[in-house]
């Protein structure tokens, strides 16, 4: 795959020349209202994108909305009329998706796709080209770097950018993203002198993998074997349940189907995104609820994440983007976790050394 | 839906001298229900863009079913029961009229005309009153227009906020 | 910090109390701490990042704390309003928890701040917090402090939104719920918030849509905000909480204003006051009422 660069004014132009042609854009800016929060929005040119920020919210909202109708119905004299929700979805880019927000649609695909292909988010991938932005590293709370991943990652991604003076170097990472360059080449220029976005990069990978890297297989091998253990309820202990981590999560995916009435003449079934972390996620009809406490489920959102999906798909449902962390009120984070049952697991498996976390 | 407006012209377009406003009244059972009553038994003429809901006391007049009745189409809400000091559980209307005074506010303050909302202390013997509040907030409501600033059950259908 | 640590040691040393519930150092800033074990103690902190309300674990929803049924918490003086609030709603006894108060000079609104207190920094509710010392305890630690630097930006915005017409009003908040994502971290944080099944969780008949569209958001955001009128003690954690930053603490601060203005009604840490929806005066007024 090839490299070229883009100018800023150039990918200016070539954004409104994509609007015009109808072409959805997504990426960083300000949310409207108080808070005036980063997060992946539709704009309408360059001058709203902030590039190179994280944004608060995740890219899923637009791949699997907070809420969302997918079947409606009417009443027609005594018959029901069943209305089919629309899948299409209209040609879209993003543009500045962190790479482990990226990476993360590749990883939800294997749910979605599973025992039933779900139209509504494999229209909207297939219609969305995704041109990432390289990290500059992260914070404290990142750790892309334990589950596989890095700064620079290109995984989910149909192009990368990465910064440089007056513009960005461009990667191409898949034949998609390679079509998509010929089809606009006329706003793309030479790679010229890669030195810059080299040593971006270079710095980005120090700044990351200064931090600890929990050994992910024993972590899971422990899961494994401790699904009774007195450390999930004492974890939990400060956990208020109210599931803001899974919310801003890009890979947790869980929803719930809801039926609304809007009026005598018909309604709407929704899906509507839910959380482990709610009482209400498991509570039967009987009044039982198999995961009576914030330890059980607790223990079920991370189980989830580094046991269950690996299981299954063969991969951790986790990019270590680190928004629970930074989100969570009443300060869990998910690395220290990560490094406790990392520690835990070194006990029981000597042949994994608590040093070895912060080996690169 | 049986008890639906006479032929009511709705929607936005609607314009004011057609629109026939659906109003929701809550009273209480003891009072204001028996008031209503004594008004129908003694044949006065009123508007009849009214449902009236009958609820035990005022006191177990939730805003939420106020918050319900807009969401899913009224234009105006009756809250009306028995006089301070009348109540049939004694202190029901006091808690009634110290929660609406709050609801009042918040409705103001999130941006809703509390004028939508009627309060009225209607007796057993006032039918009179009940007709004249029936009236006087159809009257009003109807100049006030539809109900435009509640999202309604059927706006959330195309919705897509999170876009 | 020592004479906390200290106190908490005893109190576990002593079998007084199963849990101390405190603030301690946390990866990103401060956080809650629970100590259990006399040696746990010295993680024990106290400083200008201890924003969040700690009784919002004394809550009888919290099931998972059960096991430590005898609990001693660390509160500031606004906290020890919602201990009010739960000792007046009788959903905790006073017999059963330690209050540990500190003397508090204002903290800031965020628990991963640093260096000192500015009027840019401080929460919110510090802005008209007169409460130094906790009165509400059974033991007072800490230096005395100096008041906190004044801060009115909350009372500015309602003042703004107040002057706007109804339409502008609606198309601010519009603007605010329709980012809401029904995760209801705003409740799951709150102090008042204890009760078993939210009406919002309620499904026959569901009351409050759970969908995260404009009528549901409106809705759960209206019946919370009615909920906790005459009960919110304007701690403003279901702000803080907030994945997508709705500015919540204007309305429950709105709803304090209206309690204050007709009912004359502030937040206490006298748990003998009634509630102001909870009570009524016979000649309230009522101009609004035909």
């Amino acid at each position: 795959m090839q490299t070229r660069s883009i100018k800023t004014k150039e990918l200016s132009a070539l954004l409104d020349q994509l609007r015009a042609a109808g072409v959805e854009i997504i990426a960083p800016a300000r949310a409207p209202g108080v808070g005036r929060a980063v997060v992946y929005r539709r704009v309408s040119g360059f001058s709203d994108i902030i590039m190179g920020v994280q944004p608060r919210g995740t890219l899923k909202e637009h791949f699997l909305p907070a809420s969302e109708r997918i079947l409606g119905w009417r009443r027609g004299g005594a018959h029901l009329e069943l209305l089919e929700a629309s899948t299409d979805c209209a040609p879209r880019i993003v543009l500045g998706a962190f790479p482990c927000d990226a990476a993360a649609l590749e990883v939800v695909d294997a749910v979605m796709g599973w025992d039933y292909r779900d139209e509504f988010w494999f229209n909207r991938r297939q219609a969305t080209i995704v041109v990432s932005i390289a990290c500059d590293g992260g914070d404290e709370s990142c750790f892309c770097h334990a589950v596989g991943l890095s700064p620079g990652s290109t995984r989910g991604a149909d192009l990368m950018f990465v910064p440089v003076d007056g513009g960005f170097q461009v990667e191409v990472t898949t034949g998609r993203g390679q079509a998509w360059l010929e089809e606009h080449q006329e706003y793309f220029s030479e790679a010229g002198d890669s030195t810059q976005a080299v040593a971006f990069q270079e710095r980005a990978t120090t700044r990351s993998s200064q931090r600890p890297r929990p050994h992910m297989e024993s972590i899971g091998r422990w899961l494994k074997n401790n699904f009774q253990h007195d450390y999930w309820d004492q974890l939990a202990l400060r956990c208020h349940g109210c599931g803001a981590c899974t919310m801003v999560c890009p890979t947790c995916h869980c929803f719930d189907l809801v039926d609304e009435p809007e009026g005598p003449e018909g309604g709407s079934r929704r899906r509507n995104w839910d959380t482990c972390q709610a009482a209400t996620f498991t509570l039967h009809a009987s009044g039982h609820n198999p995961r009576p406490g914030q330890g059980a489920r607790y223990r079920q959102r991370i189980l989830h994440k580094f046991s269950i999906y690996p299981a299954r798909f063969h991969e951790l449902l986790c990019t270590g983007c680190g928004r629970c962390s930074r989100v969570c009120s009443s300060g869990m984070d998910m690395l220290e976790l990560l490094g406790e049952i990392h520690d835990m697991a070194s006990i029981t498996e000597p042949t994994t050394s608590p040093e070895a976390r912060n080996e690169p | 839906m049986s008890n639906q407006a006479p032929s009511a012209a709705r929607g936005p377009s609607a314009d004011n001298a057609t629109f026939e406003p659906r109003i929701v009244a809550f009273v209480c059972n003891w009072c204001t229900y028996t008031g209503a009553d004594l008004a129908g038994t003694s044949r006065i003429q009123m508007a009849s863009n009214v449902r009236i809901l009958r609820l035990p006391c005022t006191g177990r007049i939730d805003p939420l079913f106020v918050m319900k009745a807009f969401e899913r189409g009224a234009d105006g809400i009756i809250v009306s029961g028995c006089h301070p000091g009348d109540c049939h559980y004694i202190v029901g209307n006091f808690h009634a009229r110290r929660r609406f005074r709050v609801f009042r506010e918040l409705l103001d303050f999130l941006g809703v005309d509390p004028e939508r909302i009627t309060f009225s202390w209607v007796s057993a013997s006032e039918g009179g009153k009940w007709a004249q509040v029936v009236n006087d907030t159809t009257r009003r409501i109807r100049e006030m227009g539809p109900m435009e600033s509640w999202p309604r059950a059927s706006t959330a259908l195309d919705d897509d906020l999170h876009g | 910090m020592k004479e906390l640590q200290d106190l908490a040691r005893r109190l576990l040393l002593e079998g007084r109390v199963d849990i101390v519930i405190g603030y301690q150092q946390g990866p990103r800033g401060v956080r809650p701490s629970f100590v259990t074990r006399p040696e746990q103690a010295d993680a024990l902190i106290f400083d200008e990042r201890c924003v969040h309300n700690l009784v919002t674990y004394l809550s009888p929803r919290r099931a998972h704390l059960a096991a430590w049924p005898r609990r001693a918490v660390v509160v500031k003086g606004c906290d020890t309003r919602a201990v009010a609030v739960l000792l007046r709603e009788s959903h905790i006894d006073r017999e059963d928890i330690v209050l540990i108060g500190l003397r508090c000079g204002g903290v800031h609104r965020s628990a991963e701040a640093s260096g000192p207190l500015t009027a840019e920094s401080v929460a919110f509710r510090c802005a008209d917090c007169s409460i130094r010392e906790p009165e509400l305890v059974d033991h007072l630690l800490g230096d005395p402090r100096p008041a906190p630097p004044g801060n009115s930006r909350l009372a500015e915005r309602i003042g703004q939104l107040e002057s706007m017409s109804h339409e502008q009003r609606r198309e601010f908040w519009n603007n605010e719920f329709s980012r809401c994502i029904r995760c209801h971290a705003c409740r799951q944080v709150c102090p008042m918030c204890y009760c078993e099944r939210c009406i919002a969780d309620k499904t026959r008949p569901r009351w409050i849509e759970s969908s995260a569209h404009l009528r549901g958001n409106t809705a759960w955001n209206m019946i919370r905000a009615m909920h906790l009128a005459g009960r919110c003690v304007g701690c403003g954690e279901c702000g803080r909480a907030c994945p997508v930053g709705i500015p919540l603490g204007l309305l429950n601060r709105k709803l304090a204003m209206v309690v204050d203005e007709h009912f004359d009604y502030r937040a206490t840490d006298d748990p003998e006051v009634p509630g102001p929806l909870g009570s009524f005066r016979s000649d309230d007024a009522e101009e609004f009422i035909v």
